[in-house]
């Protein structure tokens, strides 16, 4: 993306507080030993946040009122972007964007979601509100929520590749100010991948073979447009798919593995669009994220879109 | 373990992971082309290997090389079979 990016002024996330071993999530998933280590052993999963009893609005309001309480002017909030994987999360004639917002106090707020790009829709929904609010009165924001539930089979499970958690993440995004500016924004579709998780073995087999070396790709472009080296990026805050996924990535990208911020798979594994805000934030409250130096968040989603974006870190906030 | 077994451990693994009967491998099958299995179908026969051949599978330090052919897999597990002889 080229033009102004926006800023990130304040990002939260929150979990639910129950957690999951990866070997109950086998069982109920009927997955075979060697499925189960494949993960385990492979991917590295080991636990997940998962409260059935915890709806999705109130999972998403749980991270979206970490940033809303206390805003000095929430009239200013002109737009709440749910960006979600899952593309229907509500019985017809319900819209989660709105109710978080009205739940909110935002009632006077733009409204609406964003999935086209599946997991990757998180960064997608930084792209669209950053376009939203450039030439607009800068004291105007729009606020990126994510967060949803892996409420049936077919979406708890990637087969081979993730087993869903659950998460939520809200952004405050401003167009300039004091916020950490977005120095790049690249996200590719590969539209050939349309068919997300259903594809025929030899194409998944294909997208397989893609992966990594697109992702590093994109990585690198993102890089190169904040008009940086890959040595300036202190840590890659990335999505949760896998360890795999990232061991291959990192050996495309020649970087070291300790580049790339992986802890939280174990901890929380793939939590749809949520993991590279999660993952920030737990950096952040670790205090591994140092003012004046650059991150770059990435993500993938199935379908399949690659994103990668830098930033600069303006400290606590 | 002699070759054969261990030829048969992976036909078993295959039918497994491949959930279709795999049968009648030869050394020079290949793994990704002749075969259609992919990175991670790999590693979850490698799980599989390892459970019933008592083996212990490091992924952070598997060369691709040992999984190009049925012959250069069964040479690699022979190894680990030896090592922990």
């Amino acid at each position: 993306m080229t033009g102004r990016l926006g800023t990130l002024e304040r990002i939260e996330s929150a979990l639910p507080d129950r957690t999951v071993v990866v070997e109950a999530m086998g069982k109920t998933l009927g997955l075979s030993r060697a499925k189960l280590s494949l993960f385990r052993k492979v991917h590295g999963l080991q636990t997940l946040r998962l409260d059935p009893g915890l709806s999705l609005v109130d999972l998403v309001l749980s991270a979206a009122r970490g940033v809303v309480t206390g805003l000095a002017d929430p009239l200013r909030v002109r737009y709440v972007i749910h960006a979600r994987a899952i593309h229907q999360v509500a019985p017809a004639g319900t819209d989660i964007a709105r109710e978080v917002r009205d739940a909110l106090g935002l009632g006077h707020a733009e409204a609406f979601a964003v999935t086209q790009q599946n997991c990757a829709s998180g960064l997608g929904a930084i792209e669209v509100a950053a376009a939203l609010l450039a030439g607009g009165d800068p004291a105007d924001r729009a606020l990126v929520l994510t967060g949803e539930k892996p409420f049936c089979p077919q979406v708890q499970l990637v087969p081979n590749t993730a087993i869903m958690g659950e998460a939520a993440a809200a952004c405050l995004v401003a167009a300039e100010g004091t916020g950490h500016p977005v120095l790049s924004l690249v996200s590719r579709t590969l539209g050939e991948y349309a068919d997300l998780i259903s594809l025929p073995a030899e194409e998944a087999a294909r997208f397989g073979k893609a992966y990594a070396p697109t992702l590093a790709d994109v990585i690198r472009q993102a890089v190169a447009e904040a008009g940086l080296s890959l040595g300036d990026i202190d840590l890659i805050i990335p999505h949760n798919v896998n360890l795999m996924s990232w061991r291959q990535t990192i050996a495309e990208l020649d970087i070291p593995a300790d580049r790339v911020f992986l802890d939280n798979i174990a901890r929380y594994s793939h939590c749809f669009t949520s993991d590279v805000f999660v993952n920030y934030t737990t950096l952040r409250d670790d205090g591994r994220l140092a003012e004046g130096r650059h991150y770059l968040m990435a993500g993938v989603g199935a379908g399949a879109t690659f994103s990668a974006a830098v930033l600069t870190y303006r400290g606590a906030r | 373990m002699d070759n054969t077994a261990v030829v048969e451990s992976v036909e078993t693994a295959l039918t497994d992971v491949l959930e279709r009967e795999v049968s009648g491998l030869t050394a020079e099958q290949r793994l990704f082309e002749d075969l259609h299995l992919d990175s991670t179908s790999v590693m979850e026969m490698l799980m599989f290997l390892e459970d019933r051949l008592g083996i212990v599978i490091d992924p952070e330090t598997l060369d691709m090389d040992d999984f190009q052919t049925v012959g250069t897999l069964t040479a690699y597990l022979q190894r680990l079979l030896g090592a922990g002889e």
